[in-house]
């Protein structure tokens, strides 16, 4: 296609395809020189994950592939995955979804990256130490260098995990989901680590279902939807003007762009839950103290502050699962124990995996009695499906399985409702319709929610008020 | 996404077996159907002694030929193999059931009811397994009860540890918190969360059980403190035809054989492809 240029292209994929276990990737084709980056930008479910495990070659057994890699001018088949096993850390990185788990726990964060650059770079045992040592300072990690990845921070984890990947040297770095739970600032001090590897004359494949990040790093976008391409071109050009329709809508679901929410006029009615002088030692560090909260009726409000400040603490203790430290928790009189409910971040982390969503409703009608008629306006309300129902929490969209989260919730009519970053594992068309019904019905039902996020546009266009927790 | 899939289909793929188990069922069916169909098909007694016709080769009339004692060995091989999985079955079911609600209880209450759980576990495993069911039968010598508690006391350990380990990670996780705030009891959680994550891990320890208590019968019917003569049991089997090996292998072998395939069928029924 292209007659031959000065410049390399470290990185092309020709009609890439992966098939197999309900997931289908259409024939997708790339190509990424010496310093440039491209980003995969799709929903959950979109299949953007598995391009990075298609290129690497560790796609999960029962999935196939076809298409041709052509990585540092070294071609192979896709599906032939154990030849580029030799080039994994010399020529081709992946940093991994949640690196924090990708690293050793029991090791420290200096010889965890020296392993890289004696083992895999071929360096002697003092070489490797000093160069790990550089690495990571230059990285600003003057102080992490002695200690366990559960002493890091999220974000010092994440460059870890950075520093040991491309130890050895490698010019193709693919980042999955790189921004996955950090809060706003770390997220920018990831686009930042990110953008050294083109900067170095490298090339860099960032999969990410945040727009903002797609949007720091500039160069090529994809935006990808149930494994189609649906649109592409500069990053610029692109985020600005999208062309098609899913495009433009899944612009329009950025936080920053939704339409300011509707005022809070319930400000005289007492308080559902209040708590006052509160405070609370986690791992012999003070996550809060003499803190005073007031949710009221059909109020939501946010609860923003960095990583480990003790949102998820807070939640805990305003729903009565774990004791505060010092302070007390008053709720409205008459409060049910079934009053209080709480929205997990993780969907599919807040169900068994193992039974129909069917099931899990009928035990919850049976344990409470309720009428089957009383639920099919709400499901419809939330849009979700009489056929959804048959399957199970692994088998459906991580939307659609929050949205019946809140169908469980909701069902109890609660008086308070802690939301624990609900959406944040979720892609912003997703996020948007979530949210927006759960706003909507709180209201409704006069259900104060405290909603936790990391996202400060999020917080201002949905919440009443903000409680800002320092950490 | 598609990795909590393809863990999911993992997890509901257990009624289909793998081809490795598979033929560990299928040798155990082959078994069971020995072990059942023979006393119904031949008119075959386990303990009647005919001195005239001892340690004859296989025959039409004998398939399996007889001992040193004129018996069929087709019938004692039956009997030794009812005795034997019967034994296991008991005793599995005994070492399971409060291994594994001690487990549960151990793993969610915490505190002090798990600490004099896992003191009580640990006493028991303070002493050898072996040593354990040979004190038993020294006090009741020949007893199957002896043997039968003894061989559970040893096995329900291995439940509570796992099942003990697996609650303690599942209790604190968000499922069960959120089913908690949704009102439900304690036997609603351990039906729809807790069961699901521990059947597998349960179902194969009890597969290597069932193996494990088969062979320590058998190792104690083989140094004579176990079941006593003339009841058929492998392991006796072994030791009563050892003396006759040169005159007649095929004797002194054929409980060997049967030993062999039930502890191989259930292990490779316990055993999961390596993935």
């Amino acid at each position: 296609m292209t007659s031959m240029t000065l410049t390399t292209t470290l990185l092309s994929v020709e009609a890439l395809t992966v098939d197999g276990d309900g997931v289908s990737i259409a024939p997708i084709t790339f190509a990424l020189e010496a310093g440039q980056r491209l980003t995969l930008l799709g929903e959950t479910g979109s299949g953007k994950s598995l391009i990075a495990q298609a290129i690497m070659g560790t796609l999960p057994n029962g999935l196939t592939t076809s298409g041709q890699l052509t990585i540092a001018s070294h071609t192979c088949a896709a599906a032939d995955t154990t030849s580029r096993r030799a080039l994994w850390g010399r020529t081709l990185a992946l940093l991994p979804q949640e690196p924090w788990n990708a690293l050793d726990p029991t090791m420290r964060a200096l010889p965890q990256v020296a392993e890289t650059h004696r083992y895999v770079a071929g360096r002697s045992k003092p070489d490797a130490n000093s160069a790990a040592r550089d690495d990571l300072i230059q990285l600003g990690l003057e102080e992490g260098l002695n200690k366990l990845p559960g002493e890091l921070s999220g974000g010092m984890a994440q460059r870890v995990a950075f520093a040991a990947a491309s130890a050895a040297g490698a010019s193709i770095v693919i980042a999955d989901e790189p921004t996955k739970g950090l809060d706003a600032p770390r997220r920018d001090d990831v686009v930042k680590l990110l953008a050294k590897t083109p900067d170095a004359g490298g090339a860099l494949l960032t999969i990410t279902h945040d727009i903002d990040v797609a949007r720091r790093l500039g160069g090529e976008v994809i935006i990808l939807r149930q494994g189609q391409v649906v649109e592409r071109g500069p990053a610029e050009q692109l985020l600005n003007q999208p062309q098609t329709e899913y495009a433009q809508r899944l612009l329009s679901a950025e936080p920053s762009r939704w339409s300011d929410p509707s005022p809070f006029s319930h400000q005289a009615s007492s308080p559902v839950v209040s708590a006052s002088g509160l405070g609370i030692a986690r791992g012999g560090r003070q996550l809060f103290s003499e803190l005073d909260v007031a949710v009221r009726p059909g109020e939501i409000v946010g609860v923003v502050g960095p990583s480990g400040c003790g949102k998820s603490t807070l939640g805990d203790i305003l729903l009565g699962v774990a004791k505060p430290g010092a302070g007390s928790v008053i709720y409205q009189d008459g409060m049910p124990r079934l009053g209080r409910q709480k929205l997990y971040q993780d969907p599919p982390a807040a169900f068994s995996p193992h039974w129909t969503l069917n099931q899990l409703l009928e035990d919850l009608l049976r344990r409470h009695q309720f009428e089957y008629r009383a639920v099919a306006p709400l499901m419809e309300r939330l849009g979700l499906n009489q056929h959804l129902l048959d399957r199970r929490p692994g088998e459906i969209s991580g939307g659609e399985l929050q949205r019946f989260a809140i169908l469980r919730v909701l069902l109890l009519k609660p008086r308070f409702l802690f939301a624990d970053e609900p959406t944040s594992r979720l892609d912003p068309v997703t996020q948007q319709q979530t949210l927006s019904l759960l706003i909507e019905l709180a209201r409704e039902q006069a259900c104060a929610v405290m909603l936790v996020s990391h996202d400060p546009a999020l917080i201002a266009k949905v919440c009443d008020r903000q409680l800002a927790l320092a950490g | 996404m598609t990795a909590a899939t393809t863990r999911l289909s993992s997890r509901f793929s257990l009624p289909q077996l793998s081809s490795r188990q598979q033929l560990g069922a299928f040798l155990l069916a082959l078994l069971l159907a020995f072990a059942w169909l023979v006393p119904w098909l031949f008119d075959a007694d386990p303990a009647r002694q005919q001195l005239t016709r001892i340690l004859q080769a296989p025959s039409l009339a004998e398939p399996f030929g007889t001992d040193h004692l004129g018996r069929s060995m087709l019938a004692r091989l039956a009997a030794a193999i009812r005795l034997s999985l019967g034994m296991a079955l008991l005793s599995v079911a005994t070492a399971a059931i409060p291994g594994v609600l001690l487990g549960v209880v151990a793993g969610w209450r915490g505190g002090w009811s798990d600490r004099l759980l896992g003191s009580l576990a640990d006493a028991c495993l303070a002493l050898p397994g072996l040593l354990l069911v040979l004190l038993l039968v020294a006090i009741a010598p020949g007893n199957f009860w002896a043997l039968y508690v003894g061989i559970s006391l040893v096995l329900w350990i291995e439940y509570f540890r796992v099942v003990r380990a697996r609650t303690q990670a599942l209790v604190t996780s968000p499922q069960i918190e959120a089913s908690r705030l949704l009102g439900f009891g304690p036997t609603m959680l351990f039906r729809r969360h807790l069961w699901p994550e521990l059947a597998p891990q349960v179902f194969t320890l009890a597969a290597f059980g069932a193996a494990s208590a088969i062979l320590a019968m058998a190792a104690l019917g083989f140094v004579s403190v176990g079941l006593r003569p003339p009841t058929a049991e492998l392991g006796l089997m072994m030791i009563e035809l050892l003396p006759y090996y040169h005159e007649a292998p095929w004797a002194m072998a054929q409980p060997i054989i049967v030993l062999f395939v039930v502890v191989m069928s259930l292990n490779l029924l316990a055993g999961k492809d390596p993935r």
